[in-house]
């Protein structure tokens, strides 16, 4: 299929002889602090043979702030005319001229190259390879060709993973694999071949493609990264992926919002996106498109994390340094994740680096964080990295002041992973999560928590076209409460989670328009809903238990990304779940028709250890099509479907610990939903501005809402205490995004309604007569901005600003004495709404001089959360006081809390 | 306008005496603590501030209904009120001139007497064997009826008692539950007596324009306090061992607390009521107590076992029947000595050294206005003191007369040492 073509070694070499040329003298290496151009000039041409010719007056208001070591020349002038308008081109003998607007562009005729490759090398090292046009292939039948070959680092010669590999006109685009391999194909004629590495700069090639063809191309690995690099991954697909409702965000572009406490956080990342909102200010738990926030699947590389957050959600469970960069699926879920209603966030973790054991850390006022990775031998990387709280002090400090009593919170967790190659076909990678939280407010009762998770992932290349993950893994959670208030009160409450996977992932391409995923994913469930126990020997609670809960969970799955033509691609697939609920476990049986209350049961069934109980099997479909207007601009349509079948039992707001998971079972039926969404895509300025709309609206089934007064803990009979409840959830979502320039960032507004409704055929409770109600999470207006100035390459300034309607709330509208007290009673469920929020924060990170040779790489990060020091209600709440009933609304950072924090690499 | 201040302070206080109710208080509990937890993390950054939402125009005066029915004859109160708005100044607005009556389901009526203000008195003897229902029917025509009520026999109070340990005084029950009465309520009614800073013996007669002693009638120094419904507890007997409900804690005085300044009594009221109402209770007791907080649960609808018969008629309320098991007991100050207890409405109270002398413009103008007391005889600073009373030293009278404070009728009930 792939045509090598003859002159291929001499290309290679050709391009190989570039390397050679790195070793020569004519490179630039020196530190340049904001000098200006004429003084940058005087000093190249005074250690190189380059001569410049130009216009002072195009000139003047240049400086040159930058540090290079061995680059090439054209390589710093590109950095330095970034942003300006000025052009240059280097002749073969070194002259280099500077042009304000029009750039000299040397194009050859087509075979001008054939002719001089095979001789003169020598020359072909002094053109300017970015701007020559390389003619490939020979002509044939077919208006399209396939290029492929081996991107290499120029400073190792080691070839480059994940380098993005596209053209600028079609917009089509490969990634390179982790042989630095690549393959694309292109419209036959005149093309811009644009190669990206990710944390380096973008290399060009100008082409004019015949046939197919071979191209090796060696490019520099980002020593040039004075300004921090965007990864434009997103900002390159956005237009022409097939899936919608995905956001991403690189670690980069992470680091550049403003961080409470001095802490990068993923999913405050994640918030400043379109549809997706919190129910409170400190929350981890985050909903997307009008779901609840158990209906996300929080995915740490194959791991599924169960509380993603630290101290009831003032940090994220996942140390940015670990990670390489979060996806956000709202729609176009692909096929081989499943198992959540509303989103999957997929965290991809840090990999190891292969040259050198490096580092980073950072020093926080609560917290500090240090990693470590690199290579181990030859075929071997690691990673290895760990955050403490050392919180106390502050608590401490906080106590003498304030009466306190004997509080206390530690956090910490810790991240591994090693990644070892197995030959030229497999990859295995293994890893492992580990979190704690342990707190208490008084001396009597300790609150603690864990996420521990690990997992072993085999990856097999079988040929070109197939490869495989396979991976095995744990996911633990568990909680626990230490009552020790009164000994013979005293008792210890806990659930717990353990689940066990296996999945099996192919990935399949099959000739050039199709490529197929399928594969299967099973998940054992082993959960116990909830304990008590006396603690201590005079405790006379009675040991109390929701019997333990066994799941099992099998999805076969198939999906197809199918490029119909030029214009259209569909994606969609199929992915089966089948749920069983299994034994020992003893059901009530209630009469039939009757609702599941206690005076309705008329039996009881036993069911032996692993015997099932019921099962549950659907089929999720999800299709999703993208039809290329121009090369700017797409629109794209979707629907999908969703099951789920563990549940979040929280009758509160926001997730709190104490909220415990249920699988379903006879009687709690899989949560199922469906999403329509559409949307426009268009990118503006030659791709520098992004803009998006999208149209979604989703039903969902079987959500769990509760009845009045429910008790959630230790409750083994749930089902008495559910309401059977439909939900249904609309919006738009209008996303702008400037990438580059001095000043970018992104603006994102959400329309969006989230609604209930509790079954008309529920008998035991019908919430506000039966009338769809705004859940906890319907905040119609949101609006999110990040500002980016980049005031100089080191100095970068950020305001983030986000705007939501107040969430509703259920608030009492009279008042009644009752048990000796005055008493409220309350409106219809979340008839009122809190307050809207609105809050700016500001940040600057100050990076520290870019030595290469540096021992540390050092930045500062100061800024100021809430800088308005508005108070936005999280909560509002009736409090009696001297016989009157106040109303107050509780605020949580409502004032300017400025951070500080430093952060290192090395 | 912005209130700094720590949101343990301020949530933490809004949940005094917290009791375990049953094992759903192991969450609540949990849940009243977790925003102390907010509270310390957020301590330096959340503020609360005075909320005000736009009042939604209609008034919501929904009929309101409490009442525990005695079914062994002993006098019981049903009480009839309707709801009020959140601003008003009162929160009870007495339901009058409405007719009330149980029936029993062997067809019996037993008609409530009204005693005014909402207050619907029952007092008969019913059989435990039957079922019963109430039904009220207001002034304005408006009919409602309860759900089908079975008696409950309370078990008895095995014993109730005090310890004092550093924090103060704690008072418990004990009990055991049964097959029928699993689930307990109890309410509780303080009565203490209330004394000014110093005793003033005397009193100055205004007809004899001069100072005499008090008679008995007279009295100021010892006065009564009551606090009829400080609050309610539940707990489920089933949660323990043999249902046995051991030091069930019923209220605690911290130390220094003026109830126990001399002598203290409570009636501890334990009611059997059946697990719906517990559930009603709780509900009540969250929706005012547990709101607001970071963590707390959302608020949920009140409604009881007494409904309109047109169903816009909407009513809040749980009608029990039972037996009312009471028992009282009394703490002397003796009993949990030593109880520093010293009260701030009297602090600058002293008994003047300069004594106002029999006859002088000020013994007239200080003791025949009120403005003071006199509470000590003076016979005079010299070496040899005099026969005869020459003068009084004074107090204010706000520190020496309780009826500024407290009521001086005796309860009825009240049994002096």
């Amino acid at each position: 299929m792939r045509k090598h073509l003859r002159f291929f070694p001499t290309l290679f070499f050709m391009l190989f002889a570039q390397v050679a040329f790195s070793q020569q003298a004519d490179r630039i290496t020196g530190f340049f602090p904001g000098i200006s151009f004429l003084r940058f000039v005087e000093l190249v041409e005074g250690e190189t043979s380059y001569r410049f010719y130009l216009k002072e007056l195009d000139v003047k208001d240049l400086t040159v702030n930058l540090q290079a070591k061995e680059d090439k020349l054209e390589d710093v002038l590109t950095v330095i005319f970034d942003k300006t308008d000025l052009k240059f081109s280097i002749s073969n003998q070194k002259e280099v001229f500077i042009s304000k607007g029009e750039k000299l562009v040397v194009k050859f005729a087509p075979d001008y190259f054939l002719q001089n490759t095979a001789s003169s090398s020598s020359l072909v090292q002094d053109e300017f390879v970015r701007n020559r046009r390389y003619t490939l292939g020979t002509p044939g039948p077919g208006t399209e060709a396939t290029l492929s070959g081996v991107i290499t680092s120029l400073e190792n010669q080691k070839p480059i993973e994940g380098a993005i590999v596209y053209e600028r006109e079609s917009q089509r685009q490969t990634l390179t694999n982790r042989e630095g391999r690549y393959e694309i194909t292109l419209p036959k004629g005149d093309q811009t071949l644009l190669i990206q590495n990710i944390g380096g700069y973008t290399e060009q090639r100008l082409l004019n493609i015949q046939g197919d063809a071979a191209l090796d191309i060696t490019i520099g690995e980002g020593i040039f990264s004075l300004s921090e690099v965007i990864v434009r991954s997103g900002a390159l697909t956005n237009v022409s992926r097939p899936e919608m409702g995905v956001q991403s965000l690189s670690v980069q572009q992470l680091r550049k919002l403003p961080a409470v406490m001095g802490e990068v956080d993923i999913i405050r990342g994640i918030l400043t996106m379109p549809g997706v909102n919190t129910a409170g200010e400190a929350s981890v738990g985050f909903n997307v498109r009008g779901g609840a926030a158990d209906q996300n699947l929080i995915l740490l590389d194959q791991n599924t994390l169960y509380n993603p957050s630290h101290l009831f959600g003032f940090f994220s469970a996942v140390n940015s340094d670990m990670v390489q960069g979060v996806e956000l699926y709202k729609a176009g879920i692909p096929v081989s994740y499943g198992g959540r209603l509303s989103s999957v966030l997929q965290v991809t973790p840090k990999a190891g680096r292969q040259d050198k054991i490096g580092g980073s850390g950072g020093i926080g006022p609560m917290t500090s964080r240090l990693s470590l990775d690199g290579p181990i031998g030859k075929n071997t990387t690691f990673v290895v990295g760990t955050r403490l709280t050392y919180s106390d002090w502050l608590l401490d400090y906080l106590e003498e002041r304030a009466d306190l009593g004997a509080s206390r919170a530690q956090f910490g967790d810790f991240n591994a992973s090693i990644q070892h190659q197995l030959g030229e076909k497999d990859k295995i990678r293994a890893s492992g999560y580990f979190s704690k939280d342990k707190f208490q407010f008084d001396p009597d009762t300790v609150y603690s928590y864990s996420n521990l998770n690990y997992a072993l992932t085999w990856t097999h290349y079988f040929n070109d076209d197939l490869e495989a993950d396979f991976s095995a893994g744990q996911d633990k959670y568990d909680f626990e409460v230490q009552g020790e208030d009164n000994p013979l009160n005293s008792y210890l409450y806990g659930f717990d989670i353990t689940q066990t996977f296996l999945k099996a992932l192919f990935r399949h391409e099959k000739g050039d328009r199709h490529i197929f995923t399928y594969g299967f994913h099973g998940i054992h469930y082993d959960l116990n809903p909830g304990k008590i126990d006396p603690l201590g020997a005079e405790s006379i609670v009675i040991p109390d238990e929701v019997p333990r809960e066994k799941g099992l969970e099998a999805s076969l799955f198939l999906g197809d990304e199918f490029e119909v033509n030029e214009k259209l691609t569909l994606s969609g697939g199929i992915r089966l779940n089948w749920f069983g609920y299994f034994g020992p476990q003893t059901l009530p049986e209630y009469a039939p028709g009757e609702p599941f209350l206690p005076e309705n049961i008329i039996g009881e069934t036993n069911y032996g250890d692993g015997e099932l109980v019921k099962s549950y099997l659907g089929p999720e479909m999800r299709l999703s099509g993208r039809y290329a207007l121009n090369n700017w601009s797409s629109i794209k349509a979707g629907v999908n479907t969703m099951r789920q079948s563990i549940h979040l039992l929280s009758n509160s707001s926001v997730i709190t610990p104490t909220d415990t998971w249920k699988l379903s079972d006879t009687f709690i039926q899989p949560q199922t939903g469906i999403q329509y969404a559409l949307g426009y895509f268009r990118n503006l300025e030659n791709n520098a501005i992004e803009f998006s709309a999208e149209l979604y609206y989703r039903t969902m089934n079987n959500l769990l809402d509760y009845r009045s007064g429910a008790t959630l803990v230790l409750n083994d009979r749930i089902e008495q205490d559910v309401l059977v409840t439909k939900g249904k959830a609309y919006g738009v979502e209008l996303y702008l995004k400037k990438v580059t320039g001095k000043l970018n960032g992104s603006f994102a507004y959400t329309y969006s309604r989230s609604l209930m409704l509790t079954d008309p055929t529920e008998r035991k409770e019908q919430v506000n007569r039966s009338e769809w109600y705004p859940s906890n999470f319907d905040q119609p207006h949101t609006a999110n901005l990040v500002l980016n100035y980049e005031l100089s390459r080191r100095v970068n300034t950020t305001l983030a600003g986000k705007y939501s309607t107040g969430r509703p709330v259920t608030l009492p509208v009279a008042k009644f004495e009752y048990g000796g007290s005055e008493r409220v009673y309350f409106a219809d469920r979340n008839s009122f709404r809190i307050p809207d929020y609105f809050r700016l924060d500001l940040s600057v990170n100050l990076e520290g001089n870019h030595k290469v040779n540096k021992v540390a790489h050092g930045s500062w990060s100061f800024g100021v959360y809430n800088i308005l020091g508005r108070d936005n209600a999280y909560s509002v709440y009736y409090i009696p006081e001297e016989g009157k009933l106040n109303g107050y609304q509780l605020s949580i950072f409502a004032e300017p809390i400025p951070f500080v924090s430093y952060n290192f690499r090395f | 306008m912005t209130e700094m201040k720590s949101v343990v302070e301020k949530l933490l206080g809004a949940f005094p005496n917290r009791a375990l109710i049953n094992i759903s208080s192991v969450a609540m509990g949990y849940l009243g603590r977790i925003c102390g937890v907010g509270g310390i993390l957020l301590f330096l950054f959340s503020c609360r501030t005075p909320f005000d939402p736009e009042p939604q125009g209609k008034s919501v005066a929904i009929l309101v209904v409490e009442g525990y029915l005695d079914a062994d004859g002993k006098k019981s109160e049903l009480r009839l009120s309707r709801m009020t708005d959140l601003d008003s100044l009162n929160a009870y607005s007495p339901e009058l001139n409405a007719t009330a009556y149980l029936e029993s389901s062997a067809g019996t009526r037993y008609y409530l007497e009204e005693k005014g203000d909402g207050i619907y008195l029952f007092e008969e003897t019913l059989s435990f064997d039957l079922s019963y229902r109430l039904s009220i029917q207001l002034q304005n025509g408006e009919q409602y009826q309860s759900d089908e009520i079975i008696p409950i026999e309370t078990p008895e109070i095995f014993d109730a008692g005090f310890v004092k340990d550093e924090e103060g005084v704690e008072i418990f029950v004990n009990t055991q539950g049964n097959e029928q009465a699993d689930d307990f309520l109890w309410t509780f009614q303080e009565d203490w007596i209330f004394r000014p800073y110093t005793l003033a013996p005397f009193i100055y007669d205004q007809t004899l324009r001069e100072v005499r002693d008090r008679t008995p009638a007279e009295d100021i120094y010892t006065c009564f306090r009551t606090e009829p419904n400080p609050g309610i507890l539940l707990e489920t007997s089933s949660r323990f061992q043999e249902q046995v409900v051991f030091r069930q804690t019923i209220t605690e005085i911290p130390t220094g607390d003026e109830r126990l300044q001399a002598r203290y009594s409570i009636l501890i009221n334990q009611m059997a009521i059946p697990s719906d109402a517990v559930k009603f209770w709780e509900i009540l007791k969250k929706n005012t107590e547990e709101i607001g907080s970071i963590f707390s649960p959302l608020p949920a609808v009140i409604s009881g076992n007494i409904h309109g018969l047109e169903t816009s008629n909407l009513a809040v309320g749980q009608v029990n029947i039972g037996k009312v098991r009471q028992r009282r007991i009394y703490i002397n100050r003796a009993d949990v000595s030593p109880w520093n207890y010293s009260n701030k409405v009297f602090s600058g109270c002293y008994v003047d050294d300069v004594p106002l002398l029999i006859g002088s413009f000020e013994y007239h103008f200080l003791f025949g206005s009120g403005s003071h007391l006199p509470a000590r005889p003076f016979l005079g600073d010299g070496p040899i003191l005099a026969t005869y009373i020459i003068g009084y030293n004074p107090i204010e009278t706000r520190c020496a007369d309780c009826t500024l404070y407290a009521s001086k009728v005796k309860p009825e009930f009240w049994e002096d040492e």
